[in-house]
């Protein structure tokens, strides 16, 4: 940036942080008294304002208690051409101001400091806050031309030499600071500018441009360092997203709940949305994460929001505390804190926008893939009838069935629930549906199936962190016999021999993709007559109401016991199923996706008709793994 | 600040300033200095350039200190208009001589 050509106009501020003593508090106002005679204010006003800065401040000193006396409290003197500002920040109890101090007897001993600070400036309040105060006085001063007006000129003459150059040397300061002032808008607006039209690029790295916007700000507001923080996902975190050199990179800031006290200059920035300045000698938390700028560093800390929703924060400043502060400077910051507020919320809706389309088309997909998956048509054995139910939840899920019909009047009977939604879950219920085709033409055992099936999916299961549970019942329909091995998958409902009792078989085993070699057991059982059962998912089970109960085993029992009974076809069991669930689950969401596979007698079983299966396939499996009889 | 005791008079001078920090140093200096023969006592605050509340209270411990003795003269010499207007603004110009020199 070049230099402005009149004299430079930073802003006439002068804030100094002192020791909490009294010889201090005395440096400070000879400090300020200085500052204010480099502003050109008259020796016969100087004294006025060194007075007040001497009483706020030993005030801030004397009347500091406990812990606080080790807080630094701070003068500050802001200078403009026609007002006198004075600031004393303390860190003491306080005291009520009276709106009007009146003199105090010539015969007292104390009580004169605030009366003197009353007299000599137009305006005084104090401000207070926890621990923190602070005492704004304030002076009008006479503008050059009521100066030169005051001074005995008729504005229809012309004025002395000397008020003329007076005149001139102020107005010169003035444009000076006009200039500045204008450069600097100019400059923040030309750098707005250049990052929109790269914005605008395709390629654009959001990235490479929140740097070189930043570099733009170090520049404009002669700070050094900058630390940019966004707001983590779940918004419970500020992060570092960028930072001037890697030092000033710390770990993630915890913002607090609703209610809770915020830790930190930047927590505190972002949960009040309230900019603010500071000074890292005035902080006594030593785990202040911006302690990293140095033990002097100082700067601005502003919020990054728009419209009310918070981004992040930006803080800027100097290591060496030299940071101008500044109106001016307090403005360009914010401008910049408000682009790169609208810039990250406008690249977050587009990358909101990218990922809903992703999603969806992923959905889409997914269900295609799981409507392949559920076979066309069951297996259809005389005597006997296999229906499948499945309703799916809001998002695709990896429950799937499979039926194979095998010689000698058999069935493997197949459902698998993989764990997770979506794409991987459906790849995954495809890999295994085809695996066990493959496998079930070398064996029909399902303990020696759930142990294939283990091994040649368990690298990629455990790669991903996914896992699958399943079952698979081997059913001989002319005994009536089951066997089953269980891989953590529901156990199986059938009505036993000789019993009207539902009753499931308990079978253990680890889901596939949990441990590379597993061994699964399986039981036997034999079906009473008619013959039911019923292979299902957790969905069935964990069926919730509005009321939070759920379906539950002992009512999914109940109903097998209940509604299988001679004359109802499979289909009708399963509308009947279908139905029961959703009356069950009234008006309350689908949590999970529901498969079942449903096996009955079509007659009372006293009638046996011949068997032929419509997927045939030849068994080469060993009769000692098949201890079934007939 | 420079004491010089002439007889029955005490004369304090080359004060620079009277505050928060000083009058402590100003009022024990000037406290041992009075003795029982002291009858003046000239505070020229030529010099002073600057006081604060704690220089007047300082001002007026030494009053105090000194009005209960009969026939004790406190005089504050040639101030500055300045701290002048503050002692006017506070009202303690009556309770010394004030004399320009």
């Amino acid at each position: 940036m070049a230099a402005p050509s009149l004299e430079p106009a930073r802003p006439a501020t002068l804030r100094l942080a002192f020791s909490p003593d009294i010889a201090s508090a005395r440096e400070v106002s000879v400090a300020i008294r200085n500052f204010l005679a480099e502003q050109g204010v008259a020796e016969k006003e100087l004294f006025s304002y060194e007075l007040c800065i001497a009483e706020a401040s030993n005030n801030a000193v004397e009347y500091a208690e406990g812990p606080c006396r080790k807080l630094k409290p701070i003068a500050e003197a802001l200078f403009t051409p026609t007002q006198i500002e004075l600031r004393v920040t303390d860190h003491t109890a306080g005291f009520d101001l009276m709106e009007k101090i009146p003199p105090p007897p010539p015969m007292t001993d104390r009580g004169r400091g605030l009366f003197l600070i009353q007299s000599v400036m137009d305006e005084v309040r104090y401000l207070r806050g926890t621990n923190e105060n602070i005492l704004v006085m304030r002076k009008k001063r006479r503008t050059a031309r009521t100066a030169v007006a005051a001074a005995g000129h008729d504005p229809g003459n012309p004025p002395s030499l000397e008020a003329s150059h007076r005149l001139l040397a102020e107005i010169r300061v003035k444009m000076a600071r006009m200039s500045d002032e204008l450069l600097l808008r100019s400059e923040t607006l030309a750098s707005v500018f250049r990052c929109c039209a790269e914005l605008g690029h395709i390629d654009t790295n959001t990235e490479i441009f929140e740097g070189k916007l930043l570099v733009d700000l170090l520049h404009l507001t002669s700070a050094d360092w900058y630390v940019l923080r966004t707001l983590s996902p779940d918004g419970r975190k500020l992060q570092v997203a960028a930072a001037s050199e890697p030092d000033l990179v710390s770990d993630p800031i915890d913002l607090p709940a609703a209610g809770g006290r915020p830790v930190g200059i930047e927590a505190t920035v972002a949960s009040s949305q309230t900019p603010t300045r500071f000074d890292i000698r005035e902080s006594i938390d030593l785990s202040e994460p911006l302690r990293a700028v140095g033990p002097v560093g100082a700067g601005h800390v502003c919020p990054l929001c728009f419209g009310g929703t918070l981004v992040g924060t930006i803080a800027v400043g100097r290591r060496n505390g030299d940071f101008p502060l500044g109106r001016l400077q307090d403005e360009v910051i914010w401008a910049f804190a408000e682009f790169l507020a609208i810039q990250a919320l406008s690249h977050r809706r587009k990358k909101t926008e990218v990922h809903s389309r992703v999603v969806a088309r992923e959905l889409e997909i997914a269900r295609d893939i799981q409507h392949l998956l559920l076979p066309r048509a069951l297996p259809q054995l005389p005597g006997f009838g296999l229906v499948g139910g499945w309703q799916s939840a809001r998002e695709v899920g990896g429950d799937f069935y499979d039926a194979i019909a095998l010689e000698g009047e058999s069935l493997l009977l197949m459902i698998a629930d993989v764990m997770g939604k979506g794409v991987p879950a459906a790849l995954f219920a495809t890999t295994m549906r085809g695996l066990l085709r493959g496998l079930a033409e070398r064996s029909s055992d399902p303990s020696q199936l759930l142990s294939g099936l283990n091994r040649l999916l368990y690298k990629e299961l455990s790669s991903v962190a996914m896992f699958i549970t399943a079952q698979i019942v081997l059913v001989d329909l002319q005994a009536r016999q089951l066997t089953a091995a269980s891989a953590g998958h529901c156990p199986p409902i059938f009505i036993p021999a000789g019993r009207r009792r539902a009753s499931t078989l308990p079978i253990r085993g680890l889901p596939l993709g949990v441990m590379p070699h597993t061994a699964y057991p399986h039981q036997t059982a034999r079906m009473g007559s008619p013959a039911a059962l019923l292979l299902y998912t957790d969905g069935l089970t964990d069926t919730r109401n509005s009321a939070g109960i759920t379906y539950g085993q002992q009512r999914l029992n109940e109903w097998m016991q209940e509604q299988t009974i001679p004359g109802r076809s499979a289909m009708e069991l399963r509308d009947r199923l279908a139905s029961d669930l959703n009356l069950f689950r009234g008006d309350a969401e689908m949590d999970d996706d529901q498969a079942f596979l449903l096996l009955t007698e079509d007659q009372d079983g006293s009638a046996k008709r011949p068997f032929a299966a419509p997927h045939h396939f030849k068994l080469r499996h060993s009769p000692a793994l098949f201890p079934l009889s007939s | 600040m420079k004491i010089e005791s002439n007889g029955d008079s005490l004369c304090v001078s080359e004060i620079q300033e009277l505050t928060a920090v000083t009058s402590a140093s100003f009022r024990d200096g000037v406290g041992y200095a009075i003795n029982a023969t002291t009858s003046v006592i000239e505070i020229d605050l030529a010099q002073t350039r600057f006081m604060d509340s704690s220089g007047l209270g300082a001002l007026f411990a030494l009053y105090r200190a000194t009005s209960k003795r009969d026939g004790l003269v406190l005089r504050l010499l040639n101030p500055v208009p300045e701290i002048e207007q503050l002692l006017e603004l506070t009202q303690m110009q009556q309770l010394f001589e004030i004399v320009r020199r």
